[in-house]
């Protein structure tokens, strides 16, 4: 008797994309007794030597099993139950045999087929009977499972708690699937006085399940049809969507379940579950899995003829340099009604498109206090695109970037005019979003006649040329000297860059899958294909030239160096 | 043709004088961009926030874009207004800002400004609300015509948004 039990009770979701009607399970149950194992444990021994036929010793006792083989029956069962089958258990055919007992119209329809059974060949299950969807017990069982639960906590006497109670009284009827989207009916959207319904029905999450329950009725032999001796050996549960829940798992051959009756005489029966359904053929699979991968393709087809398949590329040995920024705000500056006029200035090998902004003036915008500082919010989108070829690119490493300068400036109400400060700000070599901070100064003269005059009636000194915030155009020499120019901390400019690069000798990096390192190489090398017909070309020269240098020797020397070449290499 | 996928949220707005906000969006872009699926613009609901500062919306954005070129990058609108214990509407705030072109996951705060009218129109402001307006939010996407409008700040509104960039890299892009 020393079986290993499988304690593994747990459910099993399995998901499906065939009918359910298709599903078929074997369910075995079988009583264990001691006799029946003795008995068991006999035949063992007898088989075990049977193939010594022939030597019959004189002191073998020739048992007969001690289970009478007429009372198969009533120890053991196997039976493959389908999907919503319903198995009448002993006390409903002896309860629907009545035709007043039945009420609804599902009873009066077991009565018809139990009629039918009687006239028939009987029933085909004897212990193993079914509860369908439709039966009403079949929502009564969760929650009077849940009362008598005794293997989810180790202290008994805890009742279920009230997410349980709701989770198990919840009906299991299938409930109309509301469209998402755009669906909802915009005139009730608010539900001001849900009835107990309503809410039973939608606070908990309610999957609308089909139920089945496999039961057995594990009462003694003879004594079949009490409603006490029921037990439930399976459940099966699935919604519309292909999930199957099973609870107990299948066996899958390892040791079968235990169960034990409950009332005086507590017995020990095993139950094994398997699933005999119907696998697919493979003719018929491949065909499904044809099927899909030609709906799929279509589909791909489809979205691929809305999309297109041009797309704008910048001329070849070109890098396009897209910015799409904002400006964002501007804080800490001395005075109030800020507004931004900034302009891009492009270097060498640069160019832009033409007819394009290159600068640009934001709105007046009065500040509000947060924290310490006045910040006024700006919010300006700003877009700009620049091209950059280089004719040669053995140039020096790393090439100018385009700078964005800008300056802040106040405007009041008495139309006094302020000179805020000045920045500017390089365009970032990597490509992505990035926030910068730009921080400001403004030229100041000293003296108190200048700040009285900025004081009172506007006015300030002005930078001639504004792209002396950095390097002046004009500039030409080793060492720039700013000596003698004074200037006065003002605040800071948010901006948001968000930059896109494009050329074709990405394409090309990308096909080989190379790392670019350096600068340089981010820009592509651009008369890579030039520099690769100029090899080319500077080969075929001189193939040329040794061809022709080879006519003009003496045959003999020809001959001579060729043999030596030959050995050399061998 | 280069796809372009804008998932993410509103998530909700601050710092502006009053709470109980809504907020109406929208996103525009070049004319090189199709829209392939989602709604482009949309209104939140009104939030009044009983605890803290911030009007949370939450309000979903999926946007499918299908692209020929770079130009015209889409760029978000929104009109922050404020509703009060009357039903009455009144402008808080326009806001603009570009979707990011990085793929991944962004969180884009957008900062507001209101326009302000001449001293006699704030007045009346105060008192009895209303206040201008721009006649058309479109206008103001070129940034030609900005000079001339006199703005206050306002507050922030903040956005969570997802970018996912698909076949970029064949054209040679890189973001």
């Amino acid at each position: 008797m020393a079986e290993t039990w499988n304690t593994d009770t747990g459910e099993a979701i399995y998901r499906t994309r065939d009918a359910i009607k298709n599903m078929k399970i074997k369910v075995r149950i079988e009583r264990l007794t001691s006799a029946a194992s003795l008995s068991q444990h006999l035949q063992q021994q007898v088989l075990s030597q049977q193939p010594d036929k022939k030597k019959k010793k004189k002191g073998d006792v020739e048992l007969e099993p001690l289970a009478a083989l007429g009372q198969k029956g009533d120890n053991e069962e196997e039976l493959v139950v389908g999907w919503q089958e319903k198995l009448f258990s002993q006390f409903e055919y002896e309860l629907f045999q009545n035709e007043h007992i039945c009420q609804s119209h599902l009873e009066r329809q077991y009565h018809s087929e139990i009629k039918a059974l009687i006239k028939g060949k009987g029933r085909r299950n004897i212990r193993i009977f079914t509860y369908t969807d439709h039966d009403r017990y079949t929502n009564m069982l969760p929650y009077s499972q849940l009362q008598y639960a005794e293997d989810s906590l180790t202290t008994s006497g805890s009742t279920p708690t009230f997410l349980a109670e709701r989770m198990a009284n919840v009906r299991h009827r299938r409930q109309e699937r509301h469209t998402i989207d755009m669906g909802v009916p915009k005139s009730k959207m608010i539900n001001w006085e849900p009835t107990d319904d309503f809410i039973r029905n939608s606070h908990v999450i309610n999957n609308a399940m089909q139920t089945m329950h496999i039961m057995g009725d594990l009462g003694p032999p003879g004594r079949l049809g009490e409603k006490s001796n029921e037990c439930l050996l399976l459940t099966i549960k699935t919604d519309g969507s292909g999930t199957v829940v099973v609870k107990p798992d299948f066996n899958k051959g390892k040791e079968p379940y235990r169960i034990v009756t409950e009332g005086e005489k507590k017995e020990v029966w095993s139950l094994r579950v398997e699933d005999v359904s119907e696998a697919m053929k493979t003719e018929d699979k491949d065909k499904e899995h044809h099927m899909y991968r030609d709906l799929y393709v279509r589909h791909k087809d489809y979205l691929n003829s809305l999309v297109g398949q041009d797309f704008e590329m910048p001329p070849p040995g070109t890098l396009r340099y897209v910015m799409n920024g904002e400006i964002v705000s501007a804080k800490g500056f001395e005075y109030d009604n800020l507004y931004i006029h900034f302009f891009m200035e492009l270097p060498n090998n640069w160019s832009s498109l033409p007819f394009h902004p290159l600068s640009g003036v934001t709105q007046t915008c009065r500040t509000k206090a947060v924290g310490k500082d006045d910040v006024a919010f700006f919010s300006f989108p700003f877009n700009f695109e620049a091209f950059y070829m280089s004719e040669r690119e053995s140039e020096e490493g790393v090439p100018q970037w385009p700078a964005l300068y800008f300056k802040v400036l106040s405007l009041d109400f008495w139309q006094r005019y302020r000179t805020e400060g000045y920045g500017y700000l390089l365009f970032p070599a990597v490509p992505g979003k990035h926030t910068v901070k730009c921080h400001t100064w403004r030229p100041l003269q000293t003296g108190t006649v200048s700040a009285l005059r900025r004081f009172f009636i506007g006015g300030s000194p002005e930078l001639e040329e504004p792209s002396y915030v950095r390097i002046p155009g004009t500039f030409k020499g080793q060492r720039l000297s700013r000596f003698g120019f004074s200037t006065e901390s003002s605040g800071s400019v948010t901006f948001n860059l968000h930059c896109i690069q494009q050329a074709h000798a990405f394409v090309d990096a990308i096909m080989l899958k190379k790392r670019r390192q350096k600068v340089v190489d981010q820009l592509g090398g651009f008369s890579q294909q030039g520099a690769v017909c100029n090899i080319l070309e500077a080969f075929q020269r001189a193939r040329r030239k040794m061809q022709e240098a080879r006519e003009s020797l003496p045959h003999d020397l020809i001959n001579a160096t060729s043999k030596l070449q030959i050995e050399s290499t061998a | 043709m280069a796809e372009l996928h804008i998932i993410g949220q509103i998530v909700g707005a601050s710092g502006f004088p009053q709470n109980s906000l809504f907020c109406k969006w929208g996103v525009h872009a070049g004319g090189a961009w199709r829209l392939l699926s989602g709604l482009k613009e949309g209104q939140t609901q009104v939030d009044n926030p009983q605890i803290g500062e911030t009007a949370y919306w939450s309000h979903p954005i999926d946007l499918h874009y299908a692209t020929k070129g770079l130009q015209g990058w889409p760029k978000i609108h929104l009109q922050v207004w404020h509703q009060d214990s009357f039903g009455r509407c009144q402008l808080h705030g326009y806001g603009y800002c570009h979707v990011p072109s990085s793929p991944g996951h962004h969180r884009v705060n957008c900062v507001t400004w209101r326009p302000l009218g001449t001293w006699q129109e704030q007045l009346a402001h105060t008192f009895v609300g209303g206040g201008p307006q721009l006649r058309s939010p479109d206008t103001i996407y070129s940034g030609a015509d900005r000079y001339r409008l006199h703005t206050e700040a306002m507050g922030t509104v903040e956005l969570e948004l997802g970018i996912i960039m698909s076949r970029f890299d064949k054209f040679g892009v890189e973001s």
